[in-house]
């Protein structure tokens, strides 16, 4: 149900490992929770973020939700379509709707997190 | 608290549903495969409908029942005659708004109400107590199911299941559907041409089946109370709780026309024209975003130099207009077309101050 090569958060967050390149979004069923999503503010390039600081905002024609850092590093580029096409979030969220690519630091950074088979467990409990 | 549910909560299972509380019902949020912008867009463009069966329903009855009513509610039930249905307001006697609500005459002794769902028991706890003997008030909300079917196509439905679909604006007559007697009424709360069918609890499965099953090209969506908000947010349309209350006052949210200022007497008539004679009170405005801010009830509308002016009441993305739009309440002297900014968290997000609706409605 949710992809093996990612990693997760608890909140729903997922992590793409590509050398010493992360690319994050938010998983199917945060979509599915939030809902249409209308609108996706992003950190700046170059920001350095912590691990669980709030890094954006995701809101869908109801309701608003923080966007936190999975992981600790640098960001590299954010996905500007989202800013004419957020709904990408919602119809493609592993592909064309990822949120920003990252650079990490730490060669261990997704260390705490989930694999996919965890992270669908989390979602039953 | 334990939520009460529509007859036709299990086909909105069936159908994926998300649910919600909406004054103390469980009620579609949206569905699987819809969401509120494709919902938005089908009855924008097409056909929806909608469950609405959270509604209050309650009767009025008895020798003089629109004349008793007439003399409650704010709106001149003189201006309509039977067969007709009108949109009017329930105040406390400070002008308050204890509920928007629709009157349907049926006869001069025979009124039949569709109060909000959170509000029914209170309207008709007030009319009990003030009616004369002769008349009586009963509560129907769990006797009756209403469908919203709305849209510009949502008259080939109707004709499809052979249901007369030439009636006027906020006119009603009795019809049948699948050998269901119910009520049709030209009413709707989306700014569309539509339709709300009153129908008997017990039949109502039968109903809504014929409707989603209509079949070809004019095949209803089923649509959720999220994308009801959207589109009526789009009309300016006030939500009870947010732009009308017991705090804001028919005045305040320009809701004047409502009100038959030229009748005798309606509850909260002295404090109403007080509040409209002073002038002083805030007056609900729509707010349209400059940017990409979208406004949500509570929020902080201050002017240029950072001074509050207002807050918003209702605030959600327009999917028509793929923008953010609100309704504030705003001091009285603040300007159509002035520039504001609203306080979106931590956000100044500049928006221009409009006369709703943001979107050209339809109705009729």
């Amino acid at each position: 149900m949710f992809p093996a090569d990612l990693t997760y958060t608890p909140g729903h967050e997922w992590v793409r490992v590509d050398g010493d390149t992360a690319t994050v979004g938010i998983t199917d069923y945060a979509q599915e929770q939030l809902g249409d999503i209308v609108f996706v503010s992003l950190p700046q390039v170059g920001d350095s973020v912590e691990a669980g600081s709030v890094i954006g905002e995701l809101e869908s024609t109801k309701s608003v939700s923080d966007l936190f850092a999975p992981i600790a590093g640098e960001v590299l580029v954010r996905n500007e379509a989202l800013e004419a096409n957020p709904e990408l979030v919602n119809s493609d969220p592993y592909g064309e709707g990822w949120l920003v690519k990252m650079r990490v630091h730490d060669d261990d950074a997704t260390a705490g997190l989930m694999d996919a088979q965890a992270y669908e467990a989390s979602l039953t409990q | 608290m334990v939520l009460l549910r529509s007859p036709l909560h299990d086909r909105h299972l069936a159908l994926g549903a998300k649910l919600a509380e909406f004054g103390g019902w469980e009620m579609p949020l949206e569905y699987a495969g819809g969401g509120v912008l494709a919902e938005h867009k089908a009855v924008r463009e097409g056909v929806g409908v909608f469950d609405v069966s959270h509604l209050g329903k309650a009767v009025v009855r008895g020798p003089g029942a629109v004349d008793f009513v007439n003399g409650c509610f704010t709106a001149d039930l003189g201006r309509i005659g039977p067969g007709q249905a009108q949109y009017t307001m329930c105040c406390d006697a400070d002008g308050g708004v204890v509920d928007d609500l629709i009157a349907y005459v049926r006869s001069g002794d025979d009124v039949f109400l569709m109060p909000n769902a959170a509000n029914t028991a209170d309207v008709v706890s007030r009319l009990a107590a003030a009616a004369p003997a002769g008349i009586e008030v009963v509560d129907q909300h769990r006797d009756f199911a209403v469908l919203a079917v709305q849209g510009p196509q949502s008259g080939q439905v109707l004709d499809r299941l052979g249901v007369a679909a030439d009636a006027g604006y906020m006119s009603f007559a009795t019809q049948q559907i699948e050998g269901q007697a119910l009520t049709v009424c030209r009413t709707g709360y989306t700014g569309e041409r539509g339709y709300e069918l009153v129908v008997a609890a017990g039949a109502v499965l039968a109903v809504w089946d014929a409707v989603i099953e209509a079949g070809g090209p004019v095949s209803p969506r089923a649509c959720g109370l999220g994308a009801r908000d959207t589109l009526r947010t789009e009309m300016g349309y006030p939500l009870h709780g947010n732009d009308l209350s017991t705090e804001i006052s028919p005045v305040m949210a320009r809701a004047g026309w409502a009100v038959g200022w030229a009748k005798p007497a309606f509850w909260g008539k002295e404090a109403l024209e007080a509040q409209r004679a002073a002038g002083e009170v805030r007056l609900s405005r729509g707010l349209l975003a400059g940017g990409r801010g979208i406004p949500r009830p509570g929020m902080e509308v201050q002017d240029a130099g950072g001074t509050v002016i207002g807050s918003v009441t209702s605030g959600t993305f327009s999917p028509t207009l793929r923008k953010g739009i609100a309704l504030a309440l705003l001091d009285p002297d603040v300007a159509l077309d002035a520039e504001v900014f609203v306080d979106v968290r931590g956000r100044q997000e500049a928006f221009t101050v409009v006369k709703p609706p943001f979107v050209d409605p339809s109705t009729r």
